[in-house]
């Protein structure tokens, strides 16, 4: 009896609440709102991650990054200082959110979480394979290093594609003498000290080759350990680096130059490659 | 002339009551209101015990049930809907205030007895207790699905649907529980484990 009561009372004031309209149905609209965000939300970090998974594979295949590991053990320095963690760690991190949006949302609930997971992931990384094939990656390069705002967000993961590094290095070789290499990377024309190498295993050096070394930056000299020529063509990011700090047309004409002398004693006396380049170009080629 | 059926509401699913208080009609939440609150009485009180709280909590399911009820796909059936809210609500007063010791019926212990191999006995009173204790004890996450199924007979896709689980999942927690249950009997009844 007194159970029936309570259910009466229970109703009662529930119905009361909603007859006053103290308590009313949220719109339907609201739900939609917070789906399509959600949704929204889910979608962006998807694709957040398939670009910068596209970026990764880039990266690698681009990058000096993967050759310092032909050094053998004295490569492992240079490969761990030039791997993109950036880019390793904002991937892990936007797969994770993704997953929690998932969770949140609860639309796969029925499916295994590790399955739901795996799925996740693997179509990522079939997207971003994809992605890379059709040249996504290069496209935002360009943006990143294009000067505009929105590209310049991209910049820090390219960041140690293009950074100076302490244990390894790789540029074009645009001048040659009997105990040194110049060569210019991304960042700057540094001097490799090859002296102390084994005569047996330095390669014929030419300018204009492209060449990878690993070995210890000590202040200005970069004193190798090894030194490897590089087939042309297969650190395209490093390439484009290059070019887009000293300009292709520059390059030739300075390997054929009485310039190319005055480049590295210039840089010798510790100035920045701009100093260099300025005098140089300007006293051996002057613009017409 | 033209007589057009109308089916009175005691006869229509929940679903089709739905439909209908969303278009306005709120007089015919009562109904869903006389349905579920029984069921879902029997289901909190496994996790509150005390009758002013328990009544407060039901409140609050029905009135944040309506409140979302736009947010109901009428394509899905509503009685997990109604208990995924009762659920989550029955976590919130334990995370806020404490852990219930679970009391179970008679019928229910007939259940238990029937569903879970508890071996033979010297003292059924004492053995339901244990039994009580073993389902305080354990962690939520066996608990929940034991209750669902035994408790409020609720199949494998109906708890899936209520905690958000996979199906596998249920069946796996329940056997876990169950084992849980087993070894807690061993123990305190047999010294020894089962």
């Amino acid at each position: 009896m007194e159970d029936k009561h309570s259910t009466q009372n229970i109703e009662d004031k529930i119905m009361s609440e909603i007859k006053s309209g103290n308590v009313k149905l949220r719109s339907k609209y609201i739900f939609w709102v917070e789906k399509w965000g959600m949704g929204s939300a889910l979608a962006l970090t998807i694709l957040g991650a398939v670009l910068l998974f596209c970026l990764l594979l880039f990266y690698l295949r681009e990058t000096d990054n993967l050759w310092y590991l032909s050094f053998g053990s004295r490569g492992v320095f240079a490969f761990l200082e030039s791997f993109p963690y950036t880019l390793v760690v904002v991937f892990i991190a936007l797969i994770f959110i993704a997953g929690f949006i998932l969770k949140k949302t609860g639309a796969l609930y029925a499916k295994p979480f590790s399955y739901v997971s795996l799925v996740l992931v693997l179509s990522i990384m079939a997207l971003g394979t994809v992605f890379t094939f059709v040249h996504v990656a290069e496209i935002i390069e360009r943006q990143a290093f294009g000067g505009k705002p929105h590209g310049m967000i991209l910049r820090p993961f390219f960041g140690q594609g293009m950074g100076k590094r302490m244990w390894g290095i790789a540029g074009r070789v645009i001048a040659l003498d009997k105990n040194s290499a110049t060569i210019q990377t991304p960042q700057e024309i540094i001097v490799i000290d090859i002296e102390n190498l084994n005569k047996k295993n330095i390669p014929q050096l030419e300018q204009g080759l492209f060449v990878a070394a690993v070995g210890e930056r000590t202040k200005d000299v970069f004193k190798a350990f090894e030194i490897k020529v590089i087939p042309e063509g297969k650190m395209p990011m490093i390439d484009r680096g290059i070019e887009r700090r000293f300009g292709p047309p520059r390059i030739k004409m300075l390997m054929n130059s009485e310039a190319r002398v005055c480049v590295k004693g210039c840089a010798q006396n510790h100035n920045t490659p701009e100093i260099c380049f300025g005098e140089c170009l300007e006293k051996y080629l002057p613009i017409e | 002339m033209y007589t057009v059926y109308m089916p009175s509401q005691e006869n229509l699913t929940d679903e089709e009551l739905i439909a209908i208080i969303r278009q306005n009609d709120k007089e015919l939440y009562s109904e869903i209101i006389r349905r579920y609150q029984t069921k879902l009485s029997h289901y909190l009180r496994k996790f509150i015990r005390r009758d002013d709280e328990l009544e407060d909590v039901l409140q609050d399911v029905f009135i944040k049930a309506y409140r979302n009820l736009n947010d109901f796909n009428v394509h899905k059936r509503f009685s997990p809907w109604i208990y995924r809210i009762a659920h989550n609500e029955a976590l919130n007063m334990i995370k806020k205030y404490r852990k219930e010791v679970v009391s179970i019926d008679e019928s229910e212990w007939e259940i238990i007895d029937q569903n879970i191999d508890l071996g033979k006995s010297v003292d059924a009173s004492l053995t339901k207790t244990v039994v009580e204790q073993a389902l305080t004890a354990m962690k939520d996450k066996y608990r929940e699905p034991i209750i669902l199924y035994f408790f409020e007979q609720k199949s494998y896709e109906e708890i899936s649907d209520i905690l958000r689980i996979p199906r596998n999942t249920v069946g796996t927690l329940i056997m876990r529980g169950k084992k849980i249950i087993k070894e807690s009997l061993g123990k305190t009844l047999y010294g020894r484990q089962t």
